[in-house]
C-alpha cells in the first residue's frame, strides 16, 4: 500500500481501521481530518478543542471517546458536538414557539434594559419549561451524514498538541486506531441493524401518558405565551415608540384584531373590486374593440410560438421522420 | 348584429399595415391546426425522396429492358404445354402458371409478339415514394398486344395463362441480356396468385455502395391487358367467370366470382388510372403531398397494397382521392375542392373513410348500381362505375373495417384540438399486434383444405373468409351486445420465388386472429338469446340461434318470466372467456382445434404473472366497505367537533401539538365506542421540524382492516401560505415552509381528490386498475419503484386512457400495459409537460400555461436538479406534486433517463418478438447494471416486522436463543404487537439515501425487494479536499500537490471517494439486516 499523506492541507489525516464485517470482509481503512478548531466566530473553548471532518456515519460520542482514548489515554476526552447537532441548536434558539406576535412586540423588550437580568432568569425558567414540551425520541442512535464534521472537546490546551501528535506518530508506526462497537465498552451504545429499527418502530408509539402529559405540558406553555403577547399588544396601543408614534392597531377593547382577521377583510375588499370590474367589461364598445385586437394578436404570437417550437423540434433530428 | 353604424365605418378607415396583417393571419386558415399543418409540412421535407440520386440508373435500365423486350423475335401460337415445356428446355425458365394449372392436354394456344405499348406506372412516376418506404418499386407495364389474345380469354384464367406465358419469355430474354448485372425473380402482384410479374433487382455494384444515397430498389415487370379489349359488359361485378372446377369437371354452380372479374378488370385499367392520377394531380396542386401523406399514415398502420397487408395501399388511397376530387357527390359534382392543401385533403379523406364503411354498405362512384348490395358477402365493394373495378377488391371484410377503425380514431384525435397530433398520426408505428388486439390467436393448420372455392382467390382466403365469418357471429352479435368491437385477420404475405422455380403451391400459412374487447361486454358469462315464445318468427330465430350454437344453447327462465335461448360459460375473464368461445365455435363449426396446437392464443401473459382475477374487485371492496365503517365510527363520536374550527391556535408548533391532542383524544373515543374491536395508537412520525406533522393515529380493527389517520386543518396552510410570502423572513425559512406548504397540499388537498379520480376512472375504464397494478409491478420488477411516487405511475396509465391515440382507450390490461411502456419511452420529459384533462373540460390556455410553467422551470434549473418529470392535471395543475418530495426531485434526472431507457429497450423487445414474446422477459431485471448490490437477510427484515410495547428490542436481541421464546407467546402472554410505523427495509433505505444522497443512487422495488441496487455517482470521483466534504473521501497518494509548483498558493491536494469505507459502513449500519454486499467486478 503506497504511503498515505500525514497532512493534507491544514488538516491532520487520521487513519482508522475498520474490522471486516461478514457480510463485507475486507480490512477497511477510513480518513478523518482533523485539525484544531477556529471556527469564524470564536468560542471560548477553541483553545482546547479539535476539529473533525468526514467523520463515519455510524459515530457517536462514545466512539470518539474510545478513539481518542486510544490515541492519548483516557481521561482527555470531554465532549463531542457533531455538525446536525450544532444546527439544531441554531434553530432551537429561535423560539420554536412562534406565538402570533404583532410584529412590533421584540422592540420594545429590548428597550426596556432595566428588566434584562430578570429577563435572563425567565429565559431560564422557560428552557425548563420547554423541555417538558419536547416530544419523546424515536431513536435510538443518529446517523450522520457521509462526509460530515464534528467539534471535539478535549481537557486542556495540552491535549490538543498531543492528539496531534499522537495522530503524527500512527503514519509512522502504522499503526493505526480501531474503529467499530467491539472495542467499545458494553451497554453504552445501541446496536444498529435490525435492533435499530426495531427500537425505532417501539419508540414511534410512545405511552399515552407521556404523549398526554408532553402535550399538556405545551399548551399551558402556550396559553401563558399568547396571554403575554396579548397583553404586550394591548399596553402597546397607547404608547408612542422611540419617534413617538403611536401605533393604531385594529380590535376591540378585548383583544387586537387577529391576522386572520384582517386577511379576511383584505379578501372581501379584493372581491369587491372584481366584481366591479367584472360588470363594467364588455360595456363600452373600445373594450369590446380592444378585446378583439388583443386576441388577434394573441393568435399572432402563438403562431410566431409554433413556429418557434418546430424550430426547436427540428434541431433535435429524427423528429420527423415516421418510425419503421 | 354586425350592421356597421356610420361612427364605426369611419374608424375603419385608419387601418393600418399590422391590422392587415392580423388579418391576413386570421383569414389564412391559422387556427388551432396551425401545429400539425407546419409539423406535416416539416414531415413532408423530410421523407421526400432525392429521385435522382436515389433511383440513379432506374431510367437507363427501364430503356435498357425496353430495348431487350422489343428485340424479342414473335413466335406463331402453340398449344400451351407444348410452349412451356420449350421455353423451360431452352432457358430452364418455369412459366408462372397459376393455380390451377392448365391442363397438359389443353388446346389453348400461347403466341408471343412485341408488346402493344410501354408504360411506366406508379408511384415513380408520380413521385409520390418516400424515403421510409420498405422496398422501392418501379413499375413498368407492358400492354399485351390485342393479336396474342382472344375475347374468350376473359373466362376460365385463359388470360391468365397467356399472361404468366408472356412474362416467363420476357424473363428468359432479360435474364440473358442483364447476367450477373441484377436478380431476376417472379413475385405475385400484390399478393394476387394470378397475377405473377417480374422482380428486377439491380445487383448493388461498388460504386453504389459507396454512395449511401441510392436505394435498394427494384424495377417490376408487369404484363397487362389492352384497355377494353374485353367486352365490358360480360365483367360485371356479379359475373361468374370461371365455370370449371379444379379437376376440368364442369361446375354446375353460377356462383360470381367477384375476385376474379376484379382482377381482370384491373388487369385493363392501369392505364387509365394512371390518367386518372395524372389529370387529379394537374388539377390539384396538394394531390402528391396528399398522397404521401396517405402513404405514410397507411404504412405506420400496417396498410399496403398487397392481400396480405389488407389491400388497401398507396394507389388505392390515391384513386380514391382522385375520384373524390372529381365526383362523388350525388349530382355529380366533386366532393372535394381542388384548392385545399394537403392536409386538408388528408383529413378529408380519413372523414371519409371513418364514415363509409365498405365493408357493410357498397360504396358507389358513379350511377347507382342495385345488385352491388347482393355481392357484399363476397367482400367490401368500393366501386368505380367508370371503369367497373371494385378498387377494394384485395380486401377483406375485416381489413375494411380495421381501415374504417383507424379512420375513426385518427378523426377523432383529429377533433381533440389539446392532444398532440401529428405523433399518433404519423410518426408512431400501430401495428404491432400486442398494442392493438387484447387477444391474439393463432391457427396452424396443417392439412390444407380441400376446396378452393369458385372465385380463385386461394384457400387462405377461403379459410380467413369462414373464421372471420363464424367469430363475428360469435362475438360481434349486436342482439347480445358486441364482445369485441374488432375482428382482424392477418394472413402471411407470400415470397417471390426463382424464375427455375413454380409458384409454390398455395398451402395453408398460419392465420393471425387478432380480437379487440368490448371490456364490459367481453366479461359476459351468460349470453342471453332469443326468446322462446310462441311465434313463428321466435321460432325461427331460436332454430338459427341453436343451429349456430349447438348443444351450448339451453332454455332458461329470467326475471319477469321470459324463456331465452342461453349460452353459459365457464371461464370468468375476458380473456378466458373469449378463448373458451373462440375454440367452441371454431371446433364445432369447421373442426378447428382437434389437434392440440391448431389454435395457440396469446396476450395472456402479463395479467397471468400477477394472477389478477376478477374476483380481486371484491377484496378491494372489502377494503373500500371498512374504510366506510371507519367514517361511520368516527361521525358517531360523540363530542367530537369534527367541523372546521375557527380556534385552531395562530401558531405552527401550536397546531401540530394540538392535533396530537386530537389524536389521543380520538384514539381514546374510539377504543371506549367499540372496546373488543377498535384498538389505536399514536404514532410519531419521523419529523425533523416542529411544525412538521408530528403524529399519526393507527386504528386496527380486530377484524384485519387498520388505518392510519391524520388530522388536516385549513389553519396550518394560510400559515405556511404567509411563511412563504413573508419577505422579511430568514431565507432558509421560507424555504423550508415552501416544502411544507407543498406536503401539506399532497397530502391534504390533492391526495383525496387524485384517490378519488383514480377511483371513479377505474370504474369508467374497467381496464384501467389491472393495468395500473401491472404497470407498478414492472416499476418493483426494475427496482425504480423507491424513486416513483405511485400517484404518477397511476396518472401515467391514465393518460394512456385519457390521451389513447392512435387507438382507443385499452380495453385489457395487456394492451393497456404495453401502451404504457410506448408512452413512457416516448415521452421526451425534457421538454414536454404530461397534461392530463381530469375535469374534461381543460382550456387550451390552461394547457399553455402548464408548457410555460414547464418552460420557466427548465430555465431557471437547466440541470434538473429540482424538477425533473412535470405531471399537471385540471386539479394540481402545479406539475410538482406527483414528482417532488421534500424539495427533491422524485425521480431524479438520472433515474428517469433510466426509466424512459427501460421502457424503450421493453418496447423493442415487443415490437421484435412479437406476439411470441416471454412477457417474464419484460420483468427481469438486470442486475448487472448496477455497481454495488445489497442483499438483505429477509429472515433478520421479517423479524423486524414485529415489536412490542413492552418489550425493549435490544434485550430481545440478547435474549435470543434462550429457550423462553416460544412460537406461541403472543398468545398466551395477550400480547399484541405495535403497529408498523414504517416498513424496515423502507427506513433503512431512507436512512441510506439521505447519508449517501451524493455518492450513491440507490435502488429497491416492492415491499419484497431484497436486493438494493447502487450505483456510485461518477460526478463525485476525485476532487480537492475541502473542509465541507460530501462524503467519505481517502487521501490520494503519490498525487499530492500536482498542480502546485511555482506559487504556493496554488497547491492543491486530492482526495478521492473511499468507496470501501462507504460500503463497510453501509455493512454495519445495516449489521444483522444484510446479508452480503456484491460490489461489480469484485
Amino acid at each position: 500500500m503506497p504511503s498515505v499523506p500525514a497532512i493534507i492541507g491544514d488538516f491532520s489525516v487520521l487513519p482508522v481501521t475498520v474490522p471486516p464485517l461478514p457480510s463485507f470482509p475486507k480490512n477497511v481503512v477510513h480518513y478523518l481530518y482533523v485539525r484544531r478548531n477556529n471556527p469564524k466566530i470564536p468560542t471560548a473553548t477553541d483553545a482546547r478543542s479539535l476539529f473533525l471532518t468526514n467523520v463515519p456515519v455510524d459515530s457517536t460520542e462514545v466512539h470518539l471517546r474510545a478513539l481518542f482514548a486510544s490515541l492519548v489515554g483516557a481521561g482527555r476526552f470531554e465532549s463531542a458536538t457533531f455538525e446536525d447537532e450544532r444546527k439544531d441548536a441554531h434553530s432551537q434558539s429561535h423560539s420554536p414557539i412562534d406565538v402570533a406576535h404583532p410584529a412590533h412586540v421584540a422592540r420594545p423588550q429590548q428597550a426596556h434594559s432595566k428588566k434584562r437580568k430578570r429577563e435572563d432568569e425567565e429565559v431560564e425558567r422557560a428552557r425548563g419549561e420547554e423541555a417538558a414540551t419536547r416530544l419523546p425520541s424515536t431513536w435510538t442512535r443518529p446517523l450522520r451524514r457521509s462526509g460530515s464534521t464534528a467539534v471535539v472537546l478535549l481537557a486542556d490546551e495540552k491535549s490538543v498538541e498531543q492528539v496531534l501528535k499522537a495522530i503524527a506518530k500512527t503514519h509512522k508506526t502504522k499503526k493505526y486506531p480501531t474503529w467499530g462497537d467491539d472495542n467499545l465498552p458494553q451497554g453504552k451504545v445501541s446496536p444498529l441493524g435490525s435492533v435499530w429499527l426495531k427500537a425505532h418502530n417501539r419508540l414511534s408509539y410512545p405511552d399515552r401518558q407521556r404523549l398526554q402529559a408532553s402535550v399538556d405540558a405545551f399548551s399551558a406553555l402556550f396559553a401563558r405565551r399568547e396571554q403575554e403577547a396579548a397583553e404586550i399588544a394591548k399596553r402597546l396601543r397607547n404608547e408612542p415608540d422611540e419617534d413617538g408614534f403611536v401605533t393604531v392597531t385594529r380590535g376591540g377593547r378585548a383583544a387586537p384584531a387577529s391576522r386572520t382577521e384582517a386577511e379576511e377583510a383584505k379578501r372581501k375588499m379584493l372581491e369587491k373590486q372584481e366584481k366591479k370590474k367584472e360588470e363594467l367589461t364588455n360595456f363600452y364598445r373600445f373594450q369590446l374593440r380592444e378585446r378583439k385586437k388583443a386576441e388577434q394578436a394573441e393568435l399572432l404570437k402563438k403562431f410566431e410560438d409554433d413556429r418557434r417550437k418546430l424550430e426547436a423540434l427540428r434541431v433535435k433530428r429524427g423528429k420527423f421522420v415516421p418510425e419503421s | 348584429m354586425d350592421s356597421a353604424p356610420a361612427k364605426r365605418r369611419k374608424l375603419n378607415h385608419k387601418k393600418d399595415a399590422t391590422d392587415v396583417a392580423l388579418e391576413s393571419a386570421a383569414s389564412t386558415g391559422v387556427s388551432r391546426s396551425r401545429a400539425f399543418v407546419l409539423e406535416t409540412e416539416e414531415l413532408l421535407d423530410s421523407v421526400r425522396l432525392d429521385y435522382g440520386a436515389a433511383l440513379e440508373g432506374a431510367d437507363d435500365l427501364l430503356h435498357r429492358i425496353k430495348g431487350v423486350v422489343e428485340g424479342i423475335k414473335a413466335h406463331e401460337p402453340l398449344p400451351v404445354a407444348e410452349a412451356a415445356f420449350k421455353l423451360e428446355k431452352k432457358h430452364k425458365i418455369k412459366v408462372p402458371f397459376p393455380d390451377p394449372r392448365p391442363q397438359e392436354n389443353t388446346n389453348y394456344k400461347v403466341a408471343f409478339a412485341k408488346p402493344a405499348q410501354f408504360n411506366v406506372v406508379g408511384s415513380y412516376v408520380s413521385k409520390t415514394m418516400i424515403t421510409t418506404q420498405k422496398s422501392h418499386g418501379v413499375d413498368m407495364v407492358l400492354v399485351l398486344p390485342q393479336e396474342i389474345l382472344q375475347e374468350k380469354d376473359y373466362l376460365a384464367l385463359r388470360y391468365f395463362y397467356k399472361r404468366a406465358y408472356y412474362l416467363a419469355v420476357i424473363a428468359a430474354a432479360l435474364q440473358k441480356e442483364l447476367g450477373s448485372e441484377a436478380q431476376l425473380s417472379y413475385e405475385q402482384l400484390n399478393g394476387n396468385h394470378l397475377c405473377p410479374v417480374l422482380a428486377i433487382q439491380p445487383t448493388a455494384s461498388n460504386s453504389r455502395d459507396l454512395d449511401k444515397k441510392t436505394l435498394d430498389y427494384r424495377i417490376r415487370i408487369i404484363p397487362c391487358a389492352p384497355d377494353g379489349f374485353f367486352p365490358k359488359a360480360k365483367l360485371h361485378l356479379g359475373a361468374s367467370l370461371i365455370r370449371k372446377g379444379r379437376e376440368g369437371v364442369a361446375n354446375a354452380s353460377t356462383e360470381p366470382t367477384p375476385f376474379y372479374t376484379s382482377t381482370l378488370v384491373a388487369e385493363t385499367c392501369f392505364l387509365s388510372y394512371l390518367k386518372v392520377l395524372k389529370q387529379a394531380e394537374k388539377k390539384c396542386a396538394a394531390f402528391k403531398n396528399a398522397c404521401i401523406l396517405g402513404r405514410i399514415w397507411l404504412q405506420q398502420r400496417g396498410f399496403g397494397g398487397d392481400i396480405s397487408q389488407g389491400g388497401f395501399g398507396h394507389f388505392e388511397w390515391a384513386v380514391l382521392l382522385a375520384l373524390l376530387l372529381q365526383g362523388g357527390e350525388s349530382k355529380g359534382q366533386a366532393a372535394l375542392s381542388a384548392s385545399l392543401s394537403s392536409t386538408q385533403l388528408f383529413k378529408a379523406l380519413i372523414q371519409f373513410l371513418s364514415v363509409t364503411n365498405f365493408a357493410e354498405k357498397p360504396c358507389d362512384f358513379g350511377s347507382g348500381n342495385a345488385d352491388l348490395e347482393a355481392l357484399l358477402e363476397h367482400g367490401p365493394i368500393l366501386y368505380d362505375s367508370t371503369r367497373q373495378l371494385n378498387i377494394a377488391f384485395k380486401m377483406g371484410p375485416w381489413s375494411a373495417a380495421l381501415l374504417h377503425q383507424h379512420a375513426r380514431w385518427t378523426r377523432s384525435l383529429l377533433a381533440d384540438s389539446t392532444a398532440d397530433q401529428f405523433n399518433p398520426i404519423f410518426i408512431l408505428k400501430t401495428d404491432v399486434p400486442s398494442h392493438s388486439y387484447d387477444l391474439i390467436a393463432r391457427i396452424n393448420l396443417d392439412k390444407a383444405s380441400e376446396e378452393t372455392g369458385a372465385d380463385a382467390r386461394g384457400q387462405t382466403w377461403q379459410l380467413s373468409t369462414k373464421v372471420y365469418r363464424i367469430l363475428k357471429r360469435a362475438l360481434a352479435d349486436k342482439e347480445m351486445g358486441q364482445r369485441a368491437r374488432l375482428i382482424h385477420i392477418q394472413a402471411q404475405a407470400r415470397p417471390t420465388w426463382p424464375l427455375t422455380e413454380e409458384p409454390k403451391a398455395p398451402e395453408t400459412s398460419p392465420l393471425e386472429i387478432g380480437i379487440l374487447f368490448d371490456p364490459v361486454n367481453m366479461a359476459r358469462t351468460v349470453d342471453r338469446g332469443p326468446s322462446a315464445g310462441p311465434s313463428a318468427q321466435e321460432k325461427e330465430e331460436c332454430e338459427r340461434f341453436r343451429r349456430f350454437w349447438s348443444d351450448k344453447s339451453e332454455l332458461r327462465r329470467f326475471e319477469r318470466d321470459t324463456i331465452r335461448e342461453t349460452l353459459i360459460w365457464t371461464s370468468t375473464t375476458p380473456f378466458d372467456l373469449c378463448e373458451e368461445i373462440m375454440r367452441y365455435v371454431l371446433g364445432l363449426h369447421l373442426r378447428i382445434g382437434q389437434l392440440h396446437d391448431e389454435i395457440t392464443v396469446y396476450g395472456n401473459g402479463l395479467p397471468a404473472l400477477l394472477s389478477l382475477k376478477p374476483a380481486d374487485t371484491a377484496l378491494f371492496n372489502v377494503a373500500k366497505k371498512a374504510f366506510g365503517t371507519l367514517e361511520r365510527d368516527i361521525r358517531d363520536l360523540e363530542d367530537l367537533p369534527l367541523r372546521a374550527s375557527g380556534k385552531w391556535p395562530e401558531s405552527l408548533v401550536a397546531i401540530q401539538r394540538t392535533k396530537i391532542a386530537f389524536l389521543l383524544m380520538i384514539g381514546r373515543l374510539l377504543e371506549s365506542s367499540k372496546p373488543t374491536e377498535i384498538k389505536t395508537h399514536v404514532g410519531l412520525e419521523d419529523a425533523k421540524y416542529e411544525t412538521e406533522n408530528l403524529a399519526f393515529l393507527d386504528v386496527l380493527y380486530e377484524s384485519g382492516p387498520s388505518f392510519r389517520l391524520r388530522i388536516h386543518s385549513d389553519l396550518e396552510e394560510s400559515l405556511l401560505e404567509r411563511q412563504v410570502k413573508d419577505k422579511t423572513a430568514e431565507q432558509y425559512l421560507r424555504q423550508r415552509a415552501t416544502t411544507l406548504l407543498a406536503t401539506f397540499r399532497r397530502l391534504y388537498t390533492n391526495l383525496p381528490l387524485h384517490g378519488q379520480y383514480i377511483s371513479t376512472s377505474g370504474t369508467r375504464f374497467p381496464a384501467l386498475s389491472p393495468t395500473i397494478r401491472l404497470v407498478k409491478h414492472w416499476f418493483n420488477a426494475h427496482k425504480l419503484s423507491y424513486h416513483f411516487t405511485e400517484e404518477f405511475i397511476e396518472l401515467a396509465v391514465l393518460h394512456v386512457f385519457l390521451t389513447p391515440y392512435p387507438w382507443d382507450a385499452p380495453t385489457s390490461a395487456s394492451t393497456g400495459f404495453h401502451r404504457t411502456l410506448l408512452f413512457l419511452a416516448h415521452w421526451d420529459w425534457r421538454s414536454e409537460p404530461l397534461v392530463l384533462d381530469t375535469s374534461g373540460e381543460m382550456s387550451a390556455a390552461e394547457r399553455s400555461s402548464i408548457a410555460t410553467r414547464l418552460e420557466a422551470w427548465r430555465k431557471i434549473d437547466p440541470n434538473m436538479n429540482h424538477t425533473v418529470l412535470f405531471v399537471a392535471t385540471a386539479q394540481e395543475p402545479s406539475g410538482v406534486a406527483w414528482t417532488t418530495l421534500d424539495g427533491q426531485p422524485k425521480p431524479s434526472k438520472v433515474v428517469a433517463t433510466r426509466m424512459t431507457a427501460l421502457a424503450r429497450t421493453a418496447t423493442r423487445l415487443v415490437r421484435v418478438q412479437g406476439v411470441e414474446l416471454d412477457c417474464r422477459m419484460l420483468f427481469v431485471p438486470s442486475l448487472k447494471d448496477y455497481d454495488v448490490l445489497i442483499h438483505l437477510n429477509s429472515k433478520a427484515v421479517k423479524s423486524t416486522l414485529k415489536t412490542y410495547a413492552t418489550i425493549d428490542p435490544q434485550e430481545e436481541g440478547e435474549s435470543l436463543g434462550r429457550p423462553t421464546k416460544f412460537k406461541n407467546l403472543d398468545e398466551r402472554t395477550g400480547l399484541e404487537p405495535l403497529p408498523l410505523a414504517q416498513h424496515p427495509a423502507e427506513l433503512f433505505l431512507e436512512h441510506l439515501s439521505a447519508a449517501y444522497g451524493g455518492p450513491l443512487v440507490f435502488f429497491r422495488g416492492g415491499v419484497e425487494d431484497s436486493t438494493i441496487g447502487a450505483i456510485w455517482n461518477p460526478q463525485m470521483q476525485k476532487r480537492t479536499f475541502k473542509i465541507n466534504l460530501p462524503t467519505s473521501y481517502k487521501p490520494v497518494a503519490g498525487e499530492k500537490r500536482s498542480s502546485g509548483g511555482e506559487d504556493g498558493d496554488g497547491e492543491e491536494d486530492y482526495v478521492e471517494v473511499n468507496k470501501e469505507a462507504i460500503l463497510s459502513e453501509i455493512a454495519r449500519i445495516g449489521a444483522d439486516l444484510i446479508d452480503k454486499i456484491e460490489v461489480k467486478g469484485a
